[in-house]
């Protein structure tokens, strides 16, 4: 180890590749296809309200942040059956885990995860997700890979070549 | 016998072993009279003047809110309190009333570092008291997606020890940003898998949750193989760093009894020479099907933990490169899809235990069940065995005699994760 070893080191180094890249400037980070962030609520294929208020979401939520109003029965317009819907319906993103499962539960496809984050805010009820702002979320933010239909096909043990 | 798959350490005799208990260790760790946690400061020396510090709870290199209280005589550690609790968030308490399918994401966030090791525990407790077995596509996906996320909480463990003892001068910056380099790829597997970076949700009681996408397998082996090639470049800066060796080098040599006496088990033990996984001794998942090897090092010093975890990075890619080559096709849940909380039943008083190798060692779940008219089935206790609390309860043993600056180091050698500590 002499004086002169620094600058030994340095002179090599010179002339090797460089291992930094540049900051990407301006880019948007790529995310994968089942990436999720966010919530949305959709309508369904015949321009209905897909939610039938039944609970199930405000139930399996492990950290209790949905709360859900059932509406009167009403006759659909589209099939002319009576169906469930719902009044209110209220998502707390601030204490939100992001589990996926109300999403997997929704018997109608109802709810659905986003691909875009909300933006920070400084006021904590701009995370509260109302039924007006996750109706708006369906227009306009791109819909996650998955839906309730999706996630049980996966999973279901019959699905991939019987009981194992 | 220890294994040494490292080849940049100076080459050593094999130590000379005794069996203790029907293990072996390496004699000459083995040291008569520890140190003792319970000293009274009067018997140290009546006439030294001790300083009492806190090291803690916001000290940047305690890896989290660690309050570690010292008795100084100058610059030599006379005795070390650590205290924990400062990241409490009742967990244990909360899974009680919660269903078995709801506890998944909430266990999640106990070893922020490696959530998928707790997931997997907790799903095997309520596995084993169900008596099923999830399909061997899911249990291979299991041990491949455990291995990956072994890597990465290694990457992150060796990182910021680096950190801690060079800081930007000493060039511990430098492997920091490489470990956080290579962590970033295999979140991103992560994340086209489960959607999620971190706190997946991708475990279930039964099985899996997530599929595996088209092409991940050849994504991730490029993954593994990259940051195998890397990893020698972590060894280079342990071992060849002349500041990372003056000051972890021979620093806080564990006594294996002492260790095994304790119950820390993972790299800590390892570092020790104590040849004990529990990927190999008591296989779950796929690792019934694949030969585990398992690094060891004899020196037991902070180095010596070190390295068994740049050895591990090595073997778990490894082993997940070899299982995603037999991923068998098949279902990947043995139960149906949950649509209920309370799809999950088990009868009134049932227990069961499942242990998996975290990264820090043996990260148990032990689970009482119960069944109530208003909640449904849900844990009348769950008890969760976190391997970093037993490595938090070395420290009292290991600073006495080093310097002040020591204690940052053999802190960070041990690894332990707060919220892991805390639940």
């Amino acid at each position: 180890m002499s004086i002169l070893d620094p600058f030994r080191i340095g002179f090599r180094n010179f002339f090797r590749p460089m291992i930094t890249e540049p900051l990407p400037w301006k880019q948007t980070r790529q995310r994968s296809e089942r990436y999720r962030a966010s919530f949305a609520l959709v309508h369904d294929e015949h321009g209905e309200e897909a939610c039938i208020g039944c609970k199930m979401c405000e139930k399996i939520c492990p950290s209790q942040i949905i709360t859900v109003t059932t509406g009167a029965k009403a006759k659909s317009e589209a099939t002319g059956k009576m169906r469930g819907t719902c009044a209110d319906f209220t998502l707390d993103l601030n204490a939100c885990i992001i589990c996926e499962l109300c999403v997997q539960v929704c018997p109608t496809d109802a709810i659905v995860m986003v691909r875009v984050q909300e933006r920070p805010s400084f006021d904590r009820n701009e995370l509260m997700l109302t039924m007006e702002k996750l109706y708006a979320n369906e227009q306009k933010k791109q819909n996650a890979w998955a839906d309730g239909t999706k996630l049980i096909a996966m999973q279901d043990p019959g699905a991939g070549g019987g009981k194992d | 016998m220890a294994v040494t798959l490292s080849h940049s350490l100076p080459v050593q005799t094999l130590p000379r072993t005794m069996q203790v208990g029907g293990v072996t260790v390496p004699v000459d760790l083995v040291t008569t009279g520890w140190p003792d946690p319970q000293m009274r400061l009067e018997d140290y020396d009546p006439e030294a003047d001790l300083m009492t510090i806190n090291m803690g709870p916001q000290h940047p290199s305690t890896h989290g809110v660690l309050r570690v209280k010292l008795w100084l005589d100058g610059e030599t550690v006379v005795k070390a309190v650590p205290y924990v609790g400062y990241l409490h968030r009742g967990v244990e308490k909360l899974c009680e009333k919660l269903t078995y399918v709801q506890l998944t994401p909430i266990v999640d966030k106990n070893d922020y570092v490696s959530p998928m090791m707790n997931e997997m525990a907790i799903n095997m407790a309520i596995e084993n008291a169900l008596g099923i077995e999830p399909p061997r596509r899911a249990q291979y996906m299991r041990s491949i997606l455990a291995e990956i996320q072994r890597i990465g909480s290694h990457l992150i463990s060796v990182g910021t020890w680096g950190l801690d003892m060079g800081g930007a001068i000493g060039g511990g910056a430098t492997i920091f940003m490489f470990c956080m380099r290579e962590r970033e790829l295999l979140l991103d597997l992560f994340e086209e898998l489960t959607g999620c970076r971190f706190h997946y949700n991708t475990h279930t009681v039964g099985g899996q949750r997530h599929d595996l996408p088209v092409g991940w397998d050849v994504k991730a082996k490029q993954v593994l193989a990259r940051i195998v090639e890397r990893s020698y470049e972590y060894e280079q800066f342990l071992v060849e760093n002349p500041i990372c060796r003056a000051r972890a080098r021979g620093v806080a040599v564990l006594d294996p009894l002492l260790a095994m006496e304790c119950g820390a088990s993972g790299p800590i033990l390892r570092g020790s020479g104590v040849d004990f996984d529990l990927r190999r001794d008591a296989p779950y998942a796929a690792y019934g099907e694949i030969e585990v090897r398992v690094p060891t090092r004899t020196e037991g010093d902070a180095l010596a933990r070190a390295m068994v975890r740049v050895d591990e990075i090595r073997e778990s890619a490894r082993i997940a490169s070899a299982l995603l080559d037999g991923v068998p096709e098949g279902p990947i849940c043995a139960l149906k899809p949950v649509k209920l909380p309370g799809a999950v039943k088990l009868m009134e008083g049932e227990t069961a235990y499942a242990a998996v190798e975290g990264p820090r060692g043996e990260l148990g779940t032990y689970l009482v069940a119960q069944t109530d008219r208003k909640v449904g089935q849900h844990p009348y206790r769950l008890k969760i065995r976190s391997p970093s609390l037993h490595a938090l309860s070395l420290l009292p043993y290991l600073c006495p005699g080093h310097t002040l600056a020591d204690v940052v180091v053999i802190i960070g050698s041990l690894d332990p994760i707060m919220g892991e500590v805390d639940r």
